[in-house]
Formats: C-alpha cells, structure tokens, sequence
C-alpha cells in the first residue's frame, strides 16, 4: 500500500480514495486557497473600476438621475425608447461615428502597410523614419489637438497659406467649420496620429513571415503582386486582425481629439457617440441617459469587434 | 496555515493601510497647531497667483483658518466638482456657474443660504439675481462681465466712426471697416454662437424672460423676434462683415486677429480684454453692442453676466470659516487685488480699478444692461439648440429652417 501510495504520488495519476490521498487534496486545496491572495489585488481593481460601474450604468440607464441629485425615480426602458426614437443627434452621432470610424479604419491600415511594407528592413533609415512616424502616438492627444487646430485655421493657419502660397486657394477650405467635412478633418488627425503605432505591428508581422517562402516563390516566378496577394497578405492576417479590431475600437472611443478640437461642433457635425454621452451626462445632466447612450455604445462596439474578428480569423492561414 | 496567515496578515496590514491613507485628509485638516483647514475649489486657473497672495493675507488674518485651493478645469468644472460637493468631502467654499449648472446644484441641496450675511450688503443689489432661487441669496456672483464685442478704439478713432445706436448705423460702420480692409466683426466658431446672440436678442426679445417662458412652452423660436434675430446674424454674415470662415475661427485664432488690428470688432466680451491686451499692450479696447432696432426702440445697451459664483457647502463641517473667507474676498480693498491683478470687473461696489480696460468697462455700470438672457435657461439642451441655430445661419441654412429646427430640439428638452 505503501509503495503503491509512493507511485501515485510519483506519476500524479488518478487514484481511489484513500486517507493520504485526501490529506494531498486537502493539502493542494490550502495551496490554490492561497494563490487566491495574488489573484486578490487584480480582481478588487477589475471589479472596482470596470465590473462596478459597468454594472451601475446598467441601472443608471434605467434611471433619470440627473448625476448631481441624491435622488431619482426609476424610468424602465424609457431613456432607451427615446434615444432610438426621439433624439436626431444620437443618430447623426452615431452616423458621425461610422464616418470616422470607416475613414480612419480605411486610411489607417492602407497606410501603416505601405509604410511598414517600405521600411520593413532594419537599416538605420528605416528605423530612424519608424521612431518619426511612431512619434506623434506618444504625444498627448490634446496637445496634437491643439496643434492642428491652428494649423486647420481658415484665416492664420499653416494650410491654408501653404495651400494659398502653392496657388491651390480653391482648395483651401474651413476645415473645422464646414459641417460637410469637419469629421474628416478630425480623422485625417486621428490616423496622423496613430498610423505609426500600427505600422510597429505590421513590421513585426512581417518579420514573421519566414523568408524561405519568399525564396520560394520567387523561383516560381510570382510577381510582387502575386507575392503580396498569396504570401505576403494572408501571412499577416493575424497583424491585420489587431490593427482593425484595435483602430476600429479606438476610433469609435475617440474623445479628446474631438472635444478639443471642435467640441462637437458646428451643429453638431463632428458630434460623435462618446462626445454625445459626455454631453449628455455632464452638461445637460442627464446622467441615467447617458449610461443609456453608454450601454448602447458598448454593445456596439462589442458586436462590431466580434464580427470583425471572426470575420478576419477565418481569413488567417497557418503555416 | 502559516502562509495563509502571513498572507492574511499581510492583507489586513494593506487594508489598514489603505484605511489610515483615506482618513489621513481629515485628520490633517485640523491639524497644524489646532488650525483647521478650509478648501477652496474653482475652475479659474489663470487667478491662481493672485488667489495664492490674498489666501496668505487671509491666514494671516485669521491663524485659526488654513485656506487650501483647488482648480479643476472649467469644461469639466461640474462634473469632477459635484461628487465631492455632494459626498460632504472636499470644497467648502466652490465657485459656480450660473444657469443650468446653479440649478442642478441648488436642486441637489448643495449651498448655504447667504441672504442674511452682512458682506450681500457689499454687492451691487442688481447684479446679485444670479445666484438666487426662490428668494434665498444662495451663491453670490463675484465677477463681472459683459458680454458684449470689444471693439478697437484705434481703428474707430482712425476711420472717424463712432460706436452706433441702431442696426442701420451697425450696418454702415461695418461696411466702413469692410472698404477699409478690415474684417468688421471677428467671430470664434466655437464660442461667439453661444455669446454674440445675447446682444443680438436683448431688443428683439418680447420680454426679459422670453427665454423662461420658452421654457415653459409659453413661447417659441420660430416666432418673430428670434427669427429677425437670425436674419439679422444672415445678414451681417451675407454681407462679408464676419471674417472668413466664421464656424473654422477658434476664439484663440479670433482674438489673435484681433490683436493684430486685422478686425474691429471681436464678438466674444469684456473677459478678452486682458488677453488681448496681453498679445497687443498698444491697443486701445472698448465695449460695443450691435443695436438691432432703431433708437428709439431700444431696451438694453448691453449685456452683462458673472460666471464666477461663490458659495458655501451645505455639507461643509467649516461653514463658519468659509464664511469668514467669503466675507474676506468681498471687502472692497481685497475684491481690488482680486480685480486688478485678474483685470476682472467685479460685482461689488466701491471697487477701485486701476487699469484702462477696467475702467473702460466699469463706464458700463452706469449703462442699462441686461443680465445674460442665455443664463436665465435652465436647461443646457436648449441653450445649446439657440447656439446651433446660429451655427446652422451661418452654415448657409434659412432662418427659418434654423429656428424651426431648433425650436423642436427645445420642445423634446422641455416636454
């Protein structure tokens, strides 16, 4: 009994019941009882800081606290009803949203993979022209604000005046105040900005790819296209899938760019989904229809990314 | 077991730790030499130096009170001030902004009644309705503004133009200006919508609480007097009195313009002229109000407002001290450090103010001014909608259209 006790022990495989094996049990329970006070400090702060107050948006959003008051009277579904019905700015938000979204998602990943494809090589060039275009990521996103709203200015901004100096005045326009293309304004700043740290992810996704099938291909005689299209591409869908899923979600969630730099405005024009629940909790203190807005944001961002990567993990090839 | 009780151990001595961390504040603000500690929470970052030398008076004054200051943003002033307002913690003296944001603070119980301190007596009576509700004096607005254009008397003086007294003469200094290669009116995109109308609307307007009774449904936006209102904004703007894309200029690029003697007439307020003074020390700055009637039907001459409210926690465990420091910031002497070093005017009388610009506008006490119509909304939504019909004017879209949109943006806010 002994020494089969001794086997057990050695091989950790399956055995009867016995009375040694249940003081090992017990003995394996104290220890992952233990390990419970490693796991203690992240799940306080993810319960504290996300599960709490997502779960209080929820009822929030049922709510029509004002955010400032002690009290407020329990509305149902009625902040819901009225944003999907009765409110054209949560529409033209969402709308917003989607232009931003699609234009940033768009112009962000064709130009991180260009870029990437170009300075893919590790000479000091390369790597000088990486940490340039990555630069802007580590700037704050109100002083690149504050920096293109100047530079946006229809009167003494930078330009306007190049466009004026080079001859091109039709072109100039004002491209914060012009309602039609005030969003895209926003957005060209918004993939300036980030389109370097998309092109760190891209590079090293194609560093990933092993140079032997480029060897390969190239005796078959494939042209650049062809390399691109049935090597290159597929190779790096899973790059792809992070940059699309991480730029669509960061565009949707833009905040600071837009508040700074238009604030919305004019007429609504540049107002986006996290601009609108901003709004709408801390200025026109409506907090419980906010945390509706705010309900109806996160599902919309959930389901865009679930279909996003499933849609994008199918495409993925293995090798 | 002797893990699990080390590291229990050692999760009650964190938790104990956190404990004494939180409750550290408390005990420090009644600490130093028996002291106790008063705080002071506003939005005003660029006063701060000037605060920081009355404080110092004040505690030298009074070595029983301790002043600590706090400045939040002004955009997001409310939000980050209101919890700890409501909680009983942090400010016991808090500066306020008046309209949607006073009433959502008053409604939530959060100011001391004021009506029977002596230092209300230290206020101009009618600058004081700001910060009243149902007849208790609960915040007392301190700074003075006008809302109304700055003008540049240099440009005036140069072209021979004096400031008009009806839309006709408004329109013909303008087009003067214009001809003279100057863009007669600066507007800022992002704040002159929500400034410029209170000028614009104050002869229009039926009555002083047109703006109340469109609240209460009692009155409407595609009426008349506001839809003249937005004409007369089409006009001027038709007219290429505005400078080049009005909706693209940021009120920093505006008041840059405006400091370079490149425009006349800056439509933002008095707030600017220190600013601008700032950029430009040779300038010359006035008040100026676009008069929409003829003179004889003229009602108002301006507009004035305060955005700086203050008032006393009613959750305060210091509300004798924050008193004491209100009443200190409210003696005339005092109010004039305050006033001259912010170049800010002040509500309070007997206040001797020493630059040109203040005393420029203090000539503007004596004329029949307005308290900021859009400051009598309650609701933020329908102050917003009267802005983005500007905006929507200015974007090319009838007045018609513009006020007929805005006014079912108020019926769903006020329904």
């Amino acid at each position: 009994m002994q020494s089969n006790n001794k086997a057990i022990k050695a091989t950790g495989a399956k055995f009867a019941p016995s009375f040694s094996s249940k003081l090992e049990k017990r003995r394996k329970l104290q220890w992952n009882w233990s390990l419970f006070f490693f796991i203690l400090p992240g799940f306080l702060i993810y319960s504290i800081f996300f599960a709490g107050p997502t779960i209080s948006a929820l009822y929030l959003s049922l709510t029509d606290w004002n955010g400032v008051a002690n009290a407020y009277n329990f509305v149902g579904l009625a902040n819901y009803k009225e944003m999907l019905t009765d409110s054209p700015t949560f529409i033209q938000s969402l709308g917003n949203n989607l232009k931003f979204t699609l234009t940033v998602l768009i112009c962000q990943t064709i130009l991180s993979l260009f870029f990437a494809m170009l300075l893919v090589k590790n000479t000091k060039v390369n790597v000088f022209y990486r940490a340039l275009y990555f630069f802007p990521t580590i700037v704050a996103s109100v002083s690149i604000a504050f920096v293109w709203t100047f530079m946006y200015d229809p009167n003494i901004g930078v330009i306007n005046n190049l466009l004026s100096q080079l001859g091109l005045e039709n072109i100039a326009k004002s491209w914060l105040g012009d309602r039609n293309i005030a969003i895209y304004s926003l957005a060209f700043v918004q993939f300036w900005a980030h389109t370097g740290q998309m092109l760190i992810i891209f590079i090293a996704g194609l560093h990933a790819i092993p140079k032997e099938l480029y060897e390969a291909v190239s005796i078959e005689g494939a042209s650049k296209w062809q390399t691109f299209r049935y090597i290159t591409w597929p190779l790096l869908a899973p790059s792809a899938t992070i940059v699309i899923a991480y730029t669509t979600i960061q565009s949707f969630k833009a905040f600071d760019l837009v508040i700074a730099m238009t604030g919305g405005g004019p007429s609504h024009s540049t107002e986006i989904l996290s601009t609108f629940l901003y709004h709408e909790a801390f200025i026109n203190f409506r907090f419980g229809y906010a945390s509706a807005a705010a309900v109806i944001f996160m599902l919309i961002i959930a389901i865009v990314t679930i279909i996003q990567f499933k849609m994008l993990k199918s495409n993925e090839v293995n090798y | 077991m002797k893990r699990i009780s080390i590291l229990s151990l050692s999760f009650v001595l964190f938790l104990s730790m956190a404990l004494v961390g939180c409750a550290s504040k408390d005990s420090a603000s009644n600490s130093e030499e028996g002291a106790t500690t008063i705080n002071f929470l506003h939005w005003r970052g660029e006063d701060t130096e000037v605060f920081n030398g009355l404080i110092e008076k004040f505690e030298q004054e009074n070595p029983s009170i301790n002043v600590e200051m706090n400045v939040l943003p002004s955009d997001s002033y409310i939000a980050n001030a209101s919890a700890t307002l409501l909680s009983g913690e942090g400010a016991d003296v808090f500066a306020s902004f008046p309209g949607s944001q006073f009433e959502a603070l008053q409604e939530s119980g959060a100011y001391v009644d004021l009506s029977n301190e002596a230092f209300i007596d230290r206020f101009s009576e009618s600058l004081l309705g700001a910060g009243v509700k149902d007849g208790k004096q609960l915040a007392v607005p301190y700074q003075l503004v006008y809302n109304i254009p700055v003008y540049n008397k240099g440009i005036f003086e140069k072209l021979g133009l004096e400031p008009p007294t009806d839309w006709e003469g408004f329109l013909k200094v303008s087009e003067v200006l214009k001809e003279n290669g100057y863009d007669p009116i600066l507007f800022a995109g992002d704040i002159s919508p929500g400034q410029f109308i209170n000028p614009m609307v104050m002869n229009n307007q039926p009555s002083d609480d047109t703006f109340a009774k469109l609240e209460k449904g009692e009155e409407k936006l595609t009426n008349e007097w506001f839809v003249k209102t937005l004409s007369q904004i089409q006009e001027l703007n038709d007219k290429g009195y505005f400078q080049k894309d009005p909706l693209g200029t940021k009120k920093e690029g505006a008041a840059a313009l405006f400091a370079q003697e490149k425009g006349a007439i800056l439509a933002l307020g008095s707030y600017m002229m220190s600013t601008v003074k700032q950029q430009n020390p040779e300038i010359e700055q006035g008040l100026i109000s676009p008069i929409t009637v003829p003179e004889g039907e003229m009602k108002y001459e301006g507009i004035h407002t305060s955005t700086f409210m203050l008032g006393v926690n009613a959750k305060s465990e210091h509300q004798e001290e924050a008193l004491k420091f209100i009443e200190f910031l409210t003696q005339p002497d005092i109010a004039a450090e305050y006033a001259n070093g912010t170049g800010q005017m002040l509500t309070l009388n007997d206040i001797q103010y020493d630059s040109p610009e203040l005393t420029e506008t203090a000539k503007w006490l004596e004329k029949k001014t307005l308290f900021q119509p859009r400051y009598t909304i309650s609701k933020e939504q329908v102050s917003k909608a009267i802005e983005i019909a500007v905006q929507d004017v200015l974007s090319g879209v009838e007045p018609k259209e513009a006020a007929k949109k805005a006014q079912e943006e108020v019926s769903r806010a006020i329904k």
